[in-house]
């Protein structure tokens, strides 16, 4: 009892108090889950909290407690944050708030003063903070990487990482690791060529640069034909995860360009739809394992690389999973990279399996051309880039996912720098309406345990609580709480707006939050 | 690709140019006005190549793969220009919006708008085709013995369950009307997209079929739906609100619940009357005109 007692104080105290948030509590996030301190909530990736107050009992009394408006329109794809009762987030159009996270009220607003000619493939959207000490880290459209004061919102530092004339641009949450603060660029519709960066988090000065794409002379560099790697994509916009014993940074990369006509790109396009094991403090890749060799689909391998500790075939092993866009799910040893199993968790034709050696096995008469090629799962895949949960409890893989099938076409586009690179266009398939379903996929063998269905294709991920609910919000404006065993509906509520992100949850003053962005606004919502 | 949130890139492109419309609006006119008539971008193949897929990648959300008109955007290849036919309005059309509709403003390179232009002329007969009917005839059987007006409206008159159809001539083709008249199942969402979102779901004029509680069937078109709910416009036409869990069922077929008019139904010199009444239609212009 007396335990208990100084635990609550324990966590009044950094609930109520302003605390620098060191590398020291991101690698305890854990231990601290009043707060919400990185994208996935922990650097495993898994976006799931041991908070249990609401559970698969209560769910259906949740009201809502605040809402903010953040004043913008575009999809709202952040993932706040929160550290010693403040809600950070960022917004569209280069936005960005503090807020009191008992009760929405704002303590500062940043607006970014973008240029006029941005060419960001798919809104004018960011994905989230970063927090080291007592500053957050954001991305910015026009590829700068910025610092800003955790209490004020100054400006602290700005740093341009590449020239968004030619179509660079980024969208990403970054990655805060002991002194660093690694972004991914987006543009894999231009012809860019990708990197995975590291800032000093004092100083915004560049520590280390990997180019997605090998330059002359580096391994891999023989994986595109003639000149296609210096136009050749390979983005990296969706924020890593980091094991720190391996001190081993896992990043995911997107498409080659152009995505759907690989005529002029012959080769398995490295280091395109791959997993890249960085050393945190050098850059320097470990291993990497590509999910996708020369794409024609658009199948980015930007899905949360989740890190779990099991057994496996009867040995413990280090394991790194992923629902990929490709429509397969794998497990590989995040040690080295090592394939170790692959199953499709929904409707896949572009390939006819996954081998030994983790190669897809091609149906090589589904490739695009001029006339238009029917694929299973289409170019937004049968996931996309929004967050799966992943809950040890159950051991089960929460994934959003989509029916959607796609016509392929096909055809040769010359290069023009800051230009569209698609070399293609594709439409959904008319005739079957493309649904979608939340799906709990056990992370063990592949198998689907359970599927709650979606009426349209979702663009929202999954949050899992010790508590056996589920959150997630769907395309028609639902954010909906299931049970986490069967994934029978507890609670939804109308949101009125699509809904593009994830929920987040936190504690404070003893209350349990669950916060969702929908349309322009976030929502926090708690036990009465 | 990173368009996660969008199946096509035309809608960013659409909400960039939309942002930024007031400022380019006005750069795009002035552009437009000082440039000659391009006649020299016609029937050149390599700019008609270009232009196709400029057209691909931008204008085929809403404009149709072909061109031939979509859920948001007309039929480019009917010969009919709404907002005028001679190169510079395309241009001007293209490269400033229309105000008023969800045409955008687009950032294209004079050279590429060329290109679009050539590729579009490359599509569309000089003239619009010519229909030999007699409208004030077809007028009759919209409103009379072929019952169109239970179902469409125009211009204020008629049914509430299917598309008005004030507008049509501007927006679709001859051979589409007749298509959508003689077999109107055959392209009910081929290409098109729904205006209500912007994930790019293809538009579904789907029958909804509600089996209710107490086994009464109620169909209609679903004017919204999701998981947990369905809004259906009947073909009494009455909106129906249900929630999916006090129903017992709710099914979708891929079939419009217009009939097919055949030979029997409709005789080709009716077709050809009623097709010159609807290629009367184009909005507010033919409307004073026309004005029932």
């Amino acid at each position: 009892m007396k335990k208990i007692r100084l635990l609550a104080l324990l966590l009044a105290y950094s609930a109520n108090s302003y605390a620098q948030v060191t590398y020291e509590r991101l690698l305890g996030s854990a231990r601290e889950p009043q707060n919400w301190l990185t994208y996935s909530g922990r650097y495993s990736g898994w976006r799931y909290s041991t908070l249990n107050q609401i559970n698969a009992g209560n769910a259906s009394h949740l009201v809502m407690q605040w809402a903010f408006q953040v004043g913008d329109l575009g999809q709202f794809e952040t993932t706040p944050l929160v550290a010693d009762g403040v809600l950070y987030g960022t917004g569209q159009n280069g936005r960005a708030f503090a807020l009191d996270a008992r009760t929405g009220r704002a303590i500062w607003r940043y607006q970014r003063n973008l240029p006029e000619k941005l060419q960001p493939c798919c809104g004018m959207v960011n994905r989230g903070f970063a927090i080291l000490g007592d500053r957050l880290f954001m991305t910015t459209l026009d590829a700068h990487v910025i610092a800003l004061d955790a209490k004020t919102g100054n400006l602290l530092w700005d740093v341009t990482s590449a020239d968004y004339h030619q179509a660079y641009t980024f969208t990403v949450a970054p990655l805060a690791v002991k002194n660093e603060v690694i972004v991914g660029i987006s543009g894999g519709e231009y012809g860019i060529r990708g990197f995975i960066d590291a800032y000093d988090a004092a100083t915004g000065r560049r520590l280390w640069r990997f180019e997605t794409i090998p330059g002359p002379g580096e391994p891999g560099h023989e994986t595109w034909a003639g000149q296609s790697w210096k136009t050749g994509g390979v983005p990296a916009w969706i924020t890593g995860s980091y094991d720190a014993e391996l001190n081993l940074v896992y990043w995911p990369t997107g498409n080659p360009s152009p995505s759907n006509y690989g005529g002029e790109r012959g080769g398995d396009n490295l280091y395109s739809n791959s997993m890249l094991a960085l050393d945190a403090d050098t850059g320097k890749l470990k291993w990497y394992f590509q999910f996708t060799p020369h794409d024609l689909y658009d199948y980015d391998a930007t899905q949360i690389p989740i890190l779990v500790d099991a057994d496996w075939e009867g040995h413990p092993r280090k394991l790194l999973i992923q629902a990929n866009r490709n429509g397969f799910f794998y497990v590989l040893d995040r040690t080295d990279g090592t394939f170790l199993f692959a199953k499709p968790f929904g409707n896949v034709t572009w390939a006819k399996g996954v081998g030994q050696d983790g190669k897809p096995i091609v149906n090589t008469n589904l490739q695009p051309n001029p006339d238009g090629t029917r694929v299973c799962p289409g170019a937004l895949g049968l996931t996309n880039w929004f967050a799966p949960s992943y809950n040890p409890e159950t051991g089960l893989l929460y994934v959003a996912t989509s029916t959607e099938c796609d016509i392929f076409t096909s055809s040769p586009q010359p290069y023009r720098a800051g230009h569209d690179f698609l070399g293609s266009v594709y439409v959904p398939d008319p005739v079957e309406r493309p649904t979608g379903a939340l799906k709990a996929i056990d992370t063990l063998n592949g198998t689907v345990k359970w599927s709650f269905p979606y009426f349209s294709n979702p663009n929202g991920g999954a949050l899992s609580t010790s508590g056996g609910v589920v959150f997630a919000g769907d395309s028609d404006g639902n954010f909906i709480g299931v049970d986490a065993k069967t994934g029978h509906d507890l609670w939804h509520v109308q949101l009125g707006a699509a809904i593009y992100s994830t929920s987040i949850t936190f504690e404070l003053d003893g209350k349990q939050y669950v916060v969702i962005p929908a349309g322009s606004a976030l929502f926090a919502f708690a036990l009465p | 690709m990173q368009k996660a949130t969008l199946t096509f890139r035309g809608f960013a492109a659409w909400f960039t140019a939309t942002v930024i419309a007031g400022l380019c609006m006005a750069a795009s006119l002035a552009t437009a006005a000082e440039k000659p008539t391009s006649t020299s971008s016609r029937g050149k193949a390599a700019a008609v190549k270009e232009g196709a897929s400029l057209f691909r990648a931008n204008c085929s959300p809403c404009h149709g793969l072909s061109a031939r008109g979509g859920g948001r955007g007309p039929d480019l290849t009917s010969g009919r220009w709404t907002h005028g036919s001679t190169d510079a309005a395309i241009f001007r059309t293209i490269t400033a919006g229309v105000p008023g509709t969800e045409m955008p403003a687009n950032g294209f390179e004079d050279s590429e708008v060329w290109a679009i232009i050539a590729y579009l002329r490359s599509l569309a007969p000089p003239h619009r085709t010519m229909v030999s009917g007699d409208p004030a005839n077809g007028k009759k059987i919209f409103f009379g013995s072929a019952g169109c007006s239970n179902c469409h409206m125009i211009r204020g008159s008629g049914g509430l369950l299917s598309p008005d159809l004030s507008r049509v001539a501007a927006a679709r083709s001859v051979a589409y009307l007749i298509d959508s008249i003689r077999q109107p199942d055959r392209d009910l969402s081929a290409g098109m997209l729904d205006p209500n979102n912007h994930y790019g779901l293809p538009l579904v004029y789907d029958t909804v079929t509600v089996v209710t509680a107490r086994g009464e069937r109620i169909t209609g078109i679903a004017r919204n739906e999701d998981t947990f709910s369905v809004q259906l416009l009947t073909t009494d036409q009455n909106l129906r609100l249900f929630l999916k869990r006090e129903v017992k069922e709710v099914i979708h077929e891929h079939k419009s619940l217009m009939p097919p008019y055949s030979e029997e139904g409709l005789s080709t010199s009716q077709l050809h009357d009623l097709i010159a009444y609807l290629e009367t239609l184009r909005g507010e212009e033919s409307g004073s005109k026309e004005g029932r």
